[in-house]
Protein backbone atom coordinates (compact mmCIF):
# COMPACT_ATOMS: atom_id res chain seq x y z
CA UNK A 1 0.00 0.00 0.00
CA UNK A 2 1.46 3.04 -1.34
CA UNK A 3 1.13 6.58 0.32
CA UNK A 4 -0.84 7.96 -2.90
CA UNK A 5 -2.88 4.80 -2.58
CA UNK A 6 -4.52 6.13 0.88
CA UNK A 7 -4.06 9.59 -0.05
CA UNK A 8 -6.55 8.80 -2.87
CA UNK A 9 -8.23 6.92 -0.73
CA UNK A 10 -9.20 9.66 1.72
CA UNK A 11 -10.39 12.21 -0.92
CA UNK A 12 -12.42 9.88 -1.32
CA UNK A 13 -13.55 9.39 1.89
CA UNK A 14 -13.97 12.67 2.43
CA UNK A 15 -16.18 13.49 -0.63
CA UNK A 16 -18.21 10.69 0.27
CA UNK A 17 -18.46 11.57 3.72
CA UNK A 18 -19.57 15.25 2.82
CA UNK A 19 -22.32 13.86 1.34
CA UNK A 20 -22.85 10.93 3.88
CA UNK A 21 -22.66 14.87 6.40
CA UNK A 22 -25.72 16.50 4.17
CA UNK A 23 -28.30 13.08 4.59
CA UNK A 24 -27.48 12.67 8.08
CA UNK A 25 -27.63 16.71 8.87
CA UNK A 26 -31.41 16.47 7.39
CA UNK A 27 -32.02 13.52 9.15
CA UNK A 28 -31.11 15.33 12.05
CA UNK A 29 -32.97 18.41 11.76
CA UNK A 30 -36.19 16.26 11.11
CA UNK A 31 -35.37 14.49 13.77
CA UNK A 32 -34.69 17.00 16.22
CA UNK A 33 -37.99 18.85 15.08
CA UNK A 34 -39.95 16.06 15.03
CA UNK A 35 -38.91 13.28 16.53
CA UNK A 36 -39.63 11.48 13.42
CA UNK A 37 -36.71 9.04 12.01
CA UNK A 38 -37.23 9.84 8.46
CA UNK A 39 -36.41 6.22 6.41
CA UNK A 40 -37.61 7.85 3.72
CA UNK A 41 -35.00 10.63 3.71
CA UNK A 42 -32.57 9.26 1.01
CA UNK A 43 -36.04 9.17 -1.55
CA UNK A 44 -35.43 13.47 -1.27
CA UNK A 45 -31.79 12.46 -2.79
CA UNK A 46 -33.15 9.98 -5.48
CA UNK A 47 -36.22 12.67 -6.60
CA UNK A 48 -34.27 15.55 -6.65
CA UNK A 49 -31.59 13.83 -8.72
CA UNK A 50 -33.69 12.45 -10.45
CA UNK A 51 -35.80 15.31 -11.17
CA UNK A 52 -32.68 17.27 -12.26
CA UNK A 53 -31.82 14.39 -14.87
CA UNK A 54 -34.91 15.06 -16.25
CA UNK A 55 -35.52 18.35 -16.83
CA UNK A 56 -32.13 18.59 -18.27
CA UNK A 57 -32.19 15.53 -20.61
CA UNK A 58 -36.40 15.38 -21.80
CA UNK A 59 -36.85 18.72 -21.28
CA UNK A 60 -33.48 20.32 -22.67
CA UNK A 61 -33.67 23.02 -20.01
CA UNK A 62 -30.25 24.08 -19.22
CA UNK A 63 -28.41 22.78 -16.18
CA UNK A 64 -28.62 25.51 -13.77
CA UNK A 65 -32.25 25.26 -14.22
CA UNK A 66 -32.48 21.63 -13.58
CA UNK A 67 -30.64 21.82 -10.65
CA UNK A 68 -32.87 24.61 -9.45
CA UNK A 69 -36.00 22.25 -10.49
CA UNK A 70 -34.61 19.65 -8.63
CA UNK A 71 -33.83 21.33 -5.13
CA UNK A 72 -37.61 22.75 -5.04
CA UNK A 73 -38.63 18.79 -4.75
CA UNK A 74 -37.24 18.30 -1.67
CA UNK A 75 -38.57 20.87 0.25
CA UNK A 76 -41.82 20.49 -1.55
CA UNK A 77 -42.21 16.47 -1.08
CA UNK A 78 -41.20 17.37 2.90
CA UNK A 79 -43.77 19.54 3.46
CA UNK A 80 -46.57 17.38 1.58
CA UNK A 81 -45.45 14.62 3.68
CA UNK A 82 -45.26 16.95 7.39
CA UNK A 83 -48.58 18.16 6.38
CA UNK A 84 -50.63 15.91 4.72
CA UNK A 85 -49.38 12.63 6.96
CA UNK A 86 -47.37 13.67 10.20
CA UNK A 87 -48.82 16.30 11.44
CA UNK A 88 -52.78 14.59 11.55
CA UNK A 89 -51.10 11.59 13.28
CA UNK A 90 -49.48 14.07 15.80
CA UNK A 91 -53.30 15.13 16.39
CA UNK A 92 -54.10 10.98 16.75
CA UNK A 93 -51.02 11.14 19.24
CA UNK A 94 -49.08 8.28 17.40
CA UNK A 95 -46.42 6.69 18.70
CA UNK A 96 -42.27 6.89 17.86
CA UNK A 97 -43.20 3.71 16.24
CA UNK A 98 -46.19 4.52 13.99
CA UNK A 99 -44.14 7.20 12.83
CA UNK A 100 -41.15 4.67 11.93
CA UNK A 101 -43.87 2.48 9.80
CA UNK A 102 -44.99 5.55 7.81
CA UNK A 103 -41.73 6.56 6.86
CA UNK A 104 -40.60 2.88 5.83
CA UNK A 105 -43.90 2.57 3.98
CA UNK A 106 -43.14 6.04 2.03
CA UNK A 107 -39.83 4.91 1.08
CA UNK A 108 -40.73 1.92 -0.84
CA UNK A 109 -43.32 4.39 -2.46
CA UNK A 110 -41.37 6.61 -3.47
CA UNK A 111 -38.76 3.95 -4.51
CA UNK A 112 -41.87 1.60 -6.76
CA UNK A 113 -42.91 5.27 -8.23
CA UNK A 114 -39.17 5.83 -9.29
CA UNK A 115 -39.27 2.67 -10.89
CA UNK A 116 -42.72 2.69 -12.30
CA UNK A 117 -41.86 5.92 -13.81
CA UNK A 118 -38.43 6.04 -14.93
CA UNK A 119 -37.70 2.26 -15.11
CA UNK A 120 -34.46 0.54 -13.83
CA UNK A 121 -31.74 2.57 -15.33
CA UNK A 122 -29.28 3.94 -13.76
CA UNK A 123 -28.65 7.65 -14.41
CA UNK A 124 -25.52 10.26 -14.32
CA UNK A 125 -25.60 14.01 -14.48
CA UNK A 126 -22.91 16.23 -15.56
CA UNK A 127 -20.33 16.64 -13.59
CA UNK A 128 -19.69 20.51 -12.29
CA UNK A 129 -16.23 21.58 -13.75
CA UNK A 130 -17.13 18.65 -16.52
CA UNK A 131 -14.25 16.31 -16.45
CA UNK A 132 -11.57 18.47 -15.68
CA UNK A 133 -9.10 16.37 -13.14
CA UNK A 134 -6.38 17.81 -10.62
CA UNK A 135 -3.66 15.73 -10.08
CA UNK A 136 -1.27 16.33 -6.44
CA UNK A 137 0.92 14.15 -5.56
CA UNK A 138 0.33 10.99 -7.68
CA UNK A 139 -3.57 11.79 -6.59
CA UNK A 140 -6.32 12.55 -9.31
CA UNK A 141 -8.99 14.60 -7.77
CA UNK A 142 -11.92 15.15 -9.90
CA UNK A 143 -12.97 18.72 -10.24
CA UNK A 144 -16.24 17.86 -9.59
CA UNK A 145 -15.49 16.63 -5.97
CA UNK A 146 -14.43 19.70 -5.32
CA UNK A 147 -17.19 21.79 -5.80
CA UNK A 148 -18.60 18.85 -4.25
CA UNK A 149 -16.71 19.76 -0.92
CA UNK A 150 -17.06 23.25 -1.18
CA UNK A 151 -20.59 23.34 -1.51
CA UNK A 152 -20.96 21.05 1.39
CA UNK A 153 -18.88 23.23 3.58
CA UNK A 154 -21.00 26.30 2.45
CA UNK A 155 -24.51 24.32 3.33
CA UNK A 156 -23.15 23.46 6.87
CA UNK A 157 -21.92 26.57 7.76
CA UNK A 158 -24.70 28.29 6.68
CA UNK A 159 -27.23 26.26 8.28
CA UNK A 160 -24.95 27.08 11.73
CA UNK A 161 -25.48 30.73 10.91
CA UNK A 162 -29.55 30.17 10.12
CA UNK A 163 -29.97 28.12 13.88
CA UNK A 164 -27.85 30.46 15.36
CA UNK A 165 -28.77 33.66 14.15
CA UNK A 166 -31.62 33.96 12.25
CA UNK A 167 -34.83 34.84 14.45
CA UNK A 168 -36.53 31.97 12.71
CA UNK A 169 -33.44 29.23 13.14
CA UNK A 170 -34.15 30.25 16.94
CA UNK A 171 -37.76 29.35 16.61
CA UNK A 172 -37.15 26.26 15.60
CA UNK A 173 -34.37 25.60 18.32
CA UNK A 174 -37.23 26.68 20.63
CA UNK A 175 -39.77 24.65 19.63
CA UNK A 176 -37.58 21.57 19.80
CA UNK A 177 -36.37 21.94 23.36
CA UNK A 178 -39.62 22.58 24.88
CA UNK A 179 -43.25 23.05 22.57
CA UNK A 180 -45.52 23.97 25.34
CA UNK A 181 -42.72 26.50 26.14
CA UNK A 182 -42.78 27.68 22.34
CA UNK A 183 -46.02 27.86 21.67
CA UNK A 184 -46.50 30.14 25.27
CA UNK A 185 -43.80 32.13 23.16
CA UNK A 186 -45.73 32.96 20.36
CA UNK A 187 -44.44 30.25 18.45
CA UNK A 188 -46.47 28.37 15.93
CA UNK A 189 -44.97 25.06 16.71
CA UNK A 190 -46.65 23.11 13.93
CA UNK A 191 -45.32 25.58 11.30
CA UNK A 192 -41.79 25.24 12.70
CA UNK A 193 -42.31 21.15 12.49
CA UNK A 194 -43.67 21.56 8.42
CA UNK A 195 -39.90 24.16 8.26
CA UNK A 196 -38.09 21.11 9.56
CA UNK A 197 -39.48 18.83 7.00
CA UNK A 198 -39.23 21.59 4.39
CA UNK A 199 -35.05 22.18 5.20
CA UNK A 200 -34.80 18.23 5.60
CA UNK A 201 -35.98 17.89 2.04
CA UNK A 202 -33.69 20.63 1.05
CA UNK A 203 -30.57 19.23 2.30
CA UNK A 204 -31.89 15.80 0.65
CA UNK A 205 -31.87 17.02 -2.61
CA UNK A 206 -28.63 18.44 -2.25
CA UNK A 207 -26.88 15.56 -1.74
CA UNK A 208 -28.35 13.99 -4.30
CA UNK A 209 -27.96 16.32 -7.16
CA UNK A 210 -24.20 16.66 -5.84
CA UNK A 211 -23.14 12.75 -5.66
CA UNK A 212 -25.23 12.14 -9.63
CA UNK A 213 -22.66 13.11 -11.11
CA UNK A 214 -20.19 10.90 -9.30
CA UNK A 215 -22.36 7.72 -8.86
CA UNK A 216 -25.46 6.48 -11.06
CA UNK A 217 -28.49 6.94 -9.13
CA UNK A 218 -31.72 4.42 -9.64
CA UNK A 219 -34.82 3.55 -8.15
CA UNK A 220 -32.83 1.45 -5.76
CA UNK A 221 -30.03 4.25 -4.37
CA UNK A 222 -32.41 5.92 -2.16
CA UNK A 223 -32.21 3.15 1.36
CA UNK A 224 -28.39 3.30 0.90
CA UNK A 225 -28.26 6.58 1.18
CA UNK A 226 -30.55 6.89 4.24
CA UNK A 227 -28.65 4.45 6.01
CA UNK A 228 -25.19 5.89 5.74
CA UNK A 229 -27.34 9.57 6.88
CA UNK A 230 -28.40 7.79 9.51
CA UNK A 231 -25.76 5.99 10.31
CA UNK A 232 -23.87 9.57 9.96
CA UNK A 233 -26.51 11.16 12.15
CA UNK A 234 -25.73 8.91 15.40
CA UNK A 235 -22.34 9.13 15.06
CA UNK A 236 -22.97 12.68 15.46
CA UNK A 237 -25.45 12.37 18.42
CA UNK A 238 -28.52 12.69 16.07
CA UNK A 239 -29.98 15.48 17.94
CA UNK A 240 -26.92 17.89 16.59
CA UNK A 241 -27.06 18.28 12.71
CA UNK A 242 -23.94 19.91 12.59
CA UNK A 243 -22.51 16.37 14.88
CA UNK A 244 -23.67 14.82 11.53
CA UNK A 245 -21.00 16.39 9.80
CA UNK A 246 -18.35 15.29 12.37
CA UNK A 247 -19.96 11.71 11.98
CA UNK A 248 -20.36 11.86 7.95
CA UNK A 249 -17.23 12.69 7.77
CA UNK A 250 -15.63 9.83 9.95
CA UNK A 251 -17.70 6.57 8.02
CA UNK A 252 -16.79 8.59 4.39
CA UNK A 253 -12.95 8.02 6.00
CA UNK A 254 -13.59 4.46 7.95
CA UNK A 255 -15.34 3.47 4.57
CA UNK A 256 -12.46 4.47 2.13
CA UNK A 257 -9.37 2.97 4.32
CA UNK A 258 -11.22 -0.48 4.47
CA UNK A 259 -11.13 -0.65 0.85
CA UNK A 260 -7.82 0.30 0.13
CA UNK A 261 -6.92 -1.84 3.47
CA UNK A 262 -8.75 -4.69 3.41
CA UNK A 263 -11.36 -5.23 0.59
CA UNK A 264 -14.54 -3.81 -1.34
CA UNK A 265 -16.17 -6.80 -0.52
CA UNK A 266 -15.85 -6.03 3.27
CA UNK A 267 -16.31 -2.43 3.10
CA UNK A 268 -19.98 -2.56 4.78
CA UNK A 269 -19.02 -5.40 7.12
CA UNK A 270 -16.14 -3.58 8.63
CA UNK A 271 -17.55 0.22 8.12
CA UNK A 272 -20.78 -0.64 10.25
CA UNK A 273 -19.04 -2.91 12.72
CA UNK A 274 -16.59 -0.12 13.57
CA UNK A 275 -19.82 2.22 13.52
CA UNK A 276 -21.33 -0.40 16.27
CA UNK A 277 -18.25 -0.32 18.60
CA UNK A 278 -18.19 3.39 18.20
CA UNK A 279 -21.77 4.01 19.68
CA UNK A 280 -21.35 1.47 22.33
CA UNK A 281 -18.68 3.31 23.81
CA UNK A 282 -19.91 6.36 23.03
CA UNK A 283 -23.50 6.17 23.26
CA UNK A 284 -24.32 10.18 23.16
CA UNK A 285 -22.08 10.45 19.48
CA UNK A 286 -18.67 11.39 19.28
CA UNK A 287 -18.83 15.03 19.87
CA UNK A 288 -20.87 13.52 23.02
CA UNK A 289 -23.38 15.52 25.23
CA UNK A 290 -23.08 19.08 25.84
CA UNK A 291 -22.91 20.92 22.59
CA UNK A 292 -25.88 22.86 21.77
CA UNK A 293 -28.48 21.35 19.09
CA UNK A 294 -28.04 23.05 15.82
CA UNK A 295 -24.90 25.58 16.84
CA UNK B 1 -60.35 41.75 31.10
CA UNK B 2 -60.92 37.92 31.82
CA UNK B 3 -64.09 36.00 32.07
CA UNK B 4 -64.44 32.28 32.03
CA UNK B 5 -68.01 29.96 31.48
CA UNK B 6 -68.63 26.53 32.82
CA UNK B 7 -65.15 25.35 31.79
CA UNK B 8 -65.24 21.59 31.16
CA UNK B 9 -61.49 20.18 30.68
CA UNK B 10 -59.57 17.29 31.35
CA UNK B 11 -57.48 14.39 29.73
CA UNK B 12 -58.95 11.46 27.23
CA UNK B 13 -61.69 9.76 29.61
CA UNK B 14 -60.63 11.73 32.76
CA UNK B 15 -62.52 14.96 33.58
CA UNK B 16 -60.74 16.97 35.33
CA UNK B 17 -62.54 20.40 35.31
CA UNK B 18 -66.19 20.57 36.03
CA UNK B 19 -68.07 23.83 34.87
CA UNK B 20 -65.62 26.17 36.37
CA UNK B 21 -66.56 30.03 36.17
CA UNK B 22 -64.52 32.81 36.99
CA UNK B 23 -63.47 36.09 36.14
CA UNK B 24 -61.18 38.94 36.80
CA UNK B 25 -61.18 42.72 36.43
CA UNK B 26 -58.73 45.14 34.57
CA UNK B 27 -55.71 45.72 36.77
CA UNK B 28 -56.95 42.88 38.88
CA UNK B 29 -54.33 40.44 40.68
CA UNK B 30 -56.41 36.86 41.33
CA UNK B 31 -55.45 33.93 43.16
CA UNK B 32 -56.32 30.33 42.25
CA UNK B 33 -55.62 27.86 45.35
CA UNK B 34 -55.87 24.49 45.84
CA UNK B 35 -54.24 21.60 46.75
CA UNK B 36 -52.15 19.12 44.74
CA UNK B 37 -53.70 17.49 41.42
CA UNK B 38 -56.98 19.95 42.25
CA UNK B 39 -56.88 21.13 38.76
CA UNK B 40 -54.96 24.10 39.29
CA UNK B 41 -52.56 23.64 36.48
CA UNK B 42 -55.05 21.95 33.81
CA UNK B 43 -57.37 25.54 34.34
CA UNK B 44 -54.29 27.77 33.42
CA UNK B 45 -53.37 25.15 30.40
CA UNK B 46 -57.06 25.37 29.03
CA UNK B 47 -57.12 29.19 29.23
CA UNK B 48 -54.01 29.28 27.32
CA UNK B 49 -55.02 26.70 24.83
CA UNK B 50 -52.69 24.15 25.09
CA UNK B 51 -55.59 22.00 26.24
CA UNK B 52 -58.39 22.18 24.44
CA UNK B 53 -61.89 22.34 26.90
CA UNK B 54 -64.60 20.13 26.31
CA UNK B 55 -67.21 22.73 26.64
CA UNK B 56 -67.41 26.34 28.12
CA UNK B 57 -65.95 30.05 26.77
CA UNK B 58 -62.99 31.60 27.69
CA UNK B 59 -63.38 35.59 26.90
CA UNK B 60 -60.65 38.37 26.83
CA UNK B 61 -61.84 42.07 26.81
CA UNK B 62 -65.37 40.35 25.40
CA UNK B 63 -63.86 38.15 22.62
CA UNK B 64 -63.79 34.70 22.79
CA UNK B 65 -60.60 32.88 22.62
CA UNK B 66 -61.63 29.11 23.51
CA UNK B 67 -60.63 28.26 20.34
CA UNK B 68 -57.39 30.58 19.74
CA UNK B 69 -54.22 28.63 19.29
CA UNK B 70 -51.93 29.23 22.28
CA UNK B 71 -49.44 30.88 19.90
CA UNK B 72 -51.45 33.58 19.42
CA UNK B 73 -52.65 34.53 23.21
CA UNK B 74 -50.12 37.38 22.61
CA UNK B 75 -52.25 38.94 20.58
CA UNK B 76 -54.86 39.37 23.06
CA UNK B 77 -52.47 40.92 25.01
CA UNK B 78 -52.38 37.20 27.89
CA UNK B 79 -49.28 35.36 28.38
CA UNK B 80 -48.54 32.61 30.20
CA UNK B 81 -45.51 31.39 32.72
CA UNK B 82 -46.05 27.37 32.88
CA UNK B 83 -45.67 25.52 35.83
CA UNK B 84 -41.59 24.47 35.69
CA UNK B 85 -40.90 27.70 34.08
CA UNK B 86 -40.15 25.61 30.09
CA UNK B 87 -37.49 27.93 29.48
CA UNK B 88 -35.35 26.82 26.54
CA UNK B 89 -32.37 25.72 28.28
CA UNK B 90 -29.67 25.10 25.89
CA UNK B 91 -30.12 28.66 24.22
CA UNK B 92 -28.94 31.59 26.18
CA UNK B 93 -31.41 34.21 28.04
CA UNK B 94 -30.77 36.68 25.37
CA UNK B 95 -31.84 34.40 22.54
CA UNK B 96 -34.94 33.02 24.91
CA UNK B 97 -36.51 36.84 25.87
CA UNK B 98 -35.27 37.64 21.98
CA UNK B 99 -38.17 35.21 21.34
CA UNK B 100 -40.62 37.03 22.76
CA UNK B 101 -39.39 40.46 22.11
CA UNK B 102 -39.53 39.43 18.29
CA UNK B 103 -43.34 37.89 18.98
CA UNK B 104 -44.03 41.07 20.91
CA UNK B 105 -43.48 43.38 18.08
CA UNK B 106 -46.03 45.74 16.40
CA UNK B 107 -48.04 45.26 19.62
CA UNK B 108 -48.73 48.25 21.58
CA UNK B 109 -45.26 48.60 23.54
CA UNK B 110 -45.16 48.20 27.84
CA UNK B 111 -41.98 46.10 28.38
CA UNK B 112 -38.56 47.03 26.34
CA UNK B 113 -35.33 45.97 27.08
CA UNK B 114 -34.44 48.85 29.65
CA UNK B 115 -37.84 47.86 31.71
CA UNK B 116 -36.64 44.23 31.91
CA UNK B 117 -33.31 45.06 32.98
CA UNK B 118 -34.76 47.15 35.74
CA UNK B 119 -36.99 44.76 36.97
CA UNK B 120 -34.51 41.94 36.94
CA UNK B 121 -30.75 43.54 36.85
CA UNK B 122 -29.64 39.82 37.10
CA UNK B 123 -30.52 39.50 33.88
CA UNK B 124 -28.67 42.15 32.62
CA UNK B 125 -25.28 40.43 33.84
CA UNK B 126 -26.34 36.91 32.63
CA UNK B 127 -27.68 37.73 28.90
CA UNK B 128 -25.15 35.43 27.38
CA UNK B 129 -25.37 32.61 29.85
CA UNK B 130 -27.27 29.25 28.56
CA UNK B 131 -30.46 29.21 30.56
CA UNK B 132 -29.75 25.71 32.00
CA UNK B 133 -26.47 27.42 34.19
CA UNK B 134 -28.74 29.97 35.81
CA UNK B 135 -30.36 28.55 39.47
CA UNK B 136 -33.82 28.11 40.10
CA UNK B 137 -34.97 31.66 40.95
CA UNK B 138 -32.92 33.39 37.86
CA UNK B 139 -34.72 31.08 35.75
CA UNK B 140 -38.17 32.40 37.23
CA UNK B 141 -36.69 35.62 36.43
CA UNK B 142 -35.92 34.85 32.35
CA UNK B 143 -39.27 33.23 32.32
CA UNK B 144 -41.91 36.40 34.18
CA UNK B 145 -39.04 38.32 31.67
CA UNK B 146 -40.04 36.10 28.78
CA UNK B 147 -44.00 36.70 29.35
CA UNK B 148 -43.56 40.77 29.82
CA UNK B 149 -41.80 40.73 26.26
CA UNK B 150 -44.97 39.50 25.05
CA UNK B 151 -46.80 42.84 26.08
CA UNK B 152 -49.30 41.48 27.95
CA UNK B 153 -52.35 43.23 29.87
CA UNK B 154 -52.79 39.90 31.60
CA UNK B 155 -50.23 37.32 33.69
CA UNK B 156 -51.05 34.06 33.80
CA UNK B 157 -48.59 32.24 36.46
CA UNK B 158 -48.84 28.83 37.23
CA UNK B 159 -46.78 27.97 40.72
CA UNK B 160 -43.75 30.85 40.27
CA UNK B 161 -42.67 29.99 43.59
CA UNK B 162 -42.73 26.10 43.73
CA UNK B 163 -39.02 25.06 44.94
CA UNK B 164 -37.38 28.35 45.36
CA UNK B 165 -35.68 29.74 48.50
CA UNK B 166 -37.53 32.33 51.00
CA UNK B 167 -35.53 35.24 49.81
CA UNK B 168 -35.76 34.88 46.14
CA UNK B 169 -39.21 34.29 46.49
CA UNK B 170 -39.96 37.74 48.15
CA UNK B 171 -38.11 39.14 45.05
CA UNK B 172 -40.15 37.64 42.63
CA UNK B 173 -43.10 38.55 44.73
CA UNK B 174 -41.51 42.49 44.74
CA UNK B 175 -41.57 42.64 40.97
CA UNK B 176 -44.93 41.42 40.86
CA UNK B 177 -46.00 43.90 42.75
CA UNK B 178 -43.93 46.20 40.94
CA UNK B 179 -46.00 44.89 37.78
CA UNK B 180 -49.92 45.77 39.62
CA UNK B 181 -48.19 48.96 39.83
CA UNK B 182 -48.12 49.12 36.04
CA UNK B 183 -51.22 48.06 35.67
CA UNK B 184 -51.03 44.80 34.99
CA UNK B 185 -54.05 42.03 35.81
CA UNK B 186 -52.17 39.10 37.35
CA UNK B 187 -53.99 35.22 37.34
CA UNK B 188 -51.62 33.70 39.97
CA UNK B 189 -52.07 29.92 40.66
CA UNK B 190 -50.72 28.73 43.69
CA UNK B 191 -50.51 26.55 46.60
CA UNK B 192 -49.07 28.39 49.03
CA UNK B 193 -51.37 30.41 50.55
CA UNK B 194 -49.48 32.94 52.27
CA UNK B 195 -47.78 34.21 48.90
CA UNK B 196 -51.21 34.45 47.47
CA UNK B 197 -52.46 36.12 50.15
CA UNK B 198 -50.06 38.68 49.78
CA UNK B 199 -49.92 39.95 46.67
CA UNK B 200 -53.41 38.92 45.37
CA UNK B 201 -56.63 41.14 45.66
CA UNK B 202 -59.19 37.94 45.86
CA UNK B 203 -58.77 34.59 45.23
CA UNK B 204 -61.19 31.20 44.10
CA UNK B 205 -60.32 28.17 45.79
CA UNK B 206 -60.54 25.15 43.56
CA UNK B 207 -60.70 21.53 44.81
CA UNK B 208 -61.37 18.51 42.88
CA UNK B 209 -61.56 20.30 39.92
CA UNK B 210 -64.36 22.70 41.16
CA UNK B 211 -64.50 26.19 42.73
CA UNK B 212 -65.75 25.46 46.06
CA UNK B 213 -65.07 28.71 47.68
CA UNK B 214 -64.70 32.33 46.79
CA UNK B 215 -62.57 34.72 49.28
CA UNK B 216 -63.98 38.37 48.47
CA UNK B 217 -61.41 41.05 48.33
CA UNK B 218 -60.48 42.02 52.42
CA UNK B 219 -61.16 38.18 53.02
CA UNK B 220 -57.66 36.37 53.10
CA UNK B 221 -57.35 37.14 56.70
CA UNK B 222 -60.72 35.58 58.12
CA UNK B 223 -59.74 32.34 55.74
CA UNK B 224 -56.31 32.16 55.88
CA UNK B 225 -57.60 32.26 60.32
CA UNK B 226 -60.34 29.36 59.41
CA UNK B 227 -58.34 26.47 60.18
CA UNK B 228 -61.15 24.28 59.14
CA UNK B 229 -61.79 25.95 55.96
CA UNK B 230 -57.73 26.13 55.10
CA UNK B 231 -57.46 22.54 56.04
CA UNK B 232 -60.96 21.50 54.02
CA UNK B 233 -59.81 22.86 50.82
CA UNK B 234 -55.99 23.09 50.83
CA UNK B 235 -55.41 19.66 52.66
CA UNK B 236 -52.81 21.42 54.90
N1 LIG C 1 -51.27 14.98 31.15
C1 LIG C 1 -52.17 14.41 31.98
N2 LIG C 1 -52.81 13.29 31.62
C2 LIG C 1 -53.73 12.71 32.44
N3 LIG C 1 -54.08 13.19 33.64
C3 LIG C 1 -53.47 14.31 34.06
C4 LIG C 1 -52.50 14.98 33.25
N4 LIG C 1 -52.07 16.08 33.93
C5 LIG C 1 -52.75 16.09 35.09
N5 LIG C 1 -53.59 15.04 35.18
C6 LIG C 1 -54.50 14.76 36.28
O1 LIG C 1 -55.40 15.84 36.41
C7 LIG C 1 -55.63 16.16 37.76
C8 LIG C 1 -55.33 17.62 37.99
O2 LIG C 1 -53.96 17.85 37.77
P1 LIG C 1 -53.34 19.29 37.76
O3 LIG C 1 -51.94 19.17 37.30
O4 LIG C 1 -54.22 20.20 37.02
O5 LIG C 1 -53.38 19.66 39.30
P2 LIG C 1 -52.70 20.87 40.07
O6 LIG C 1 -53.76 21.48 40.88
O7 LIG C 1 -51.97 21.75 39.14
O8 LIG C 1 -51.69 20.12 41.02
P3 LIG C 1 -50.24 20.57 41.55
O9 LIG C 1 -50.46 21.40 42.75
O10 LIG C 1 -49.58 19.27 41.87
O11 LIG C 1 -49.54 21.29 40.45
C9 LIG C 1 -54.78 15.22 38.57
O12 LIG C 1 -55.60 14.17 39.03
C10 LIG C 1 -53.75 14.69 37.59
O13 LIG C 1 -53.41 13.37 37.91
MG1 LIG D 1 -50.02 22.32 38.92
Amino acid sequence: MTLSLILQALQAGITNGFIYALVGMGLAVIFRGSRVINVMHGEFSVVGAMTTVLVLTAAKYPYWFAIIAGLLTGPAIGALIELTLVRPMIRQQATEDQFVLLTIGLERAIAASVLFFIGRDGHLLPAFGGDHVFIVFDVVIREHSLWLIAIAIIVVIALREFFRRTTLGLALTAASIDADGAATTGINVARMRTLTFVLGGLLGAIAGILITPLIAVDYTTGLPITLKGIAAAVLGGFTNPLGAVVGGLTLGIIESLVIVGVSSGYKDVLTFSILIAIMIFMPHGILGRGGRGGG
Amino acid sequence: MLEIHSLVSGYGALTVLHDVSLSIGDREAVAIVGANGAGKTTLVRTICGLLRARSGRVLKNGVDISQTPTHDMADHRIAVVLENRRLFGELTVRENLLLAERRGRGARKVFDWADIYALFPMIEERLETPVNLLSGGQQQMVAIARALLLQPNLLIMDEPSTGLAPKVVKDILNVIKELRGRGMALLLVEQNVGIASAITDRAYVLALGRIEHEIQPGAWDTFLKDERLVKAYLGS
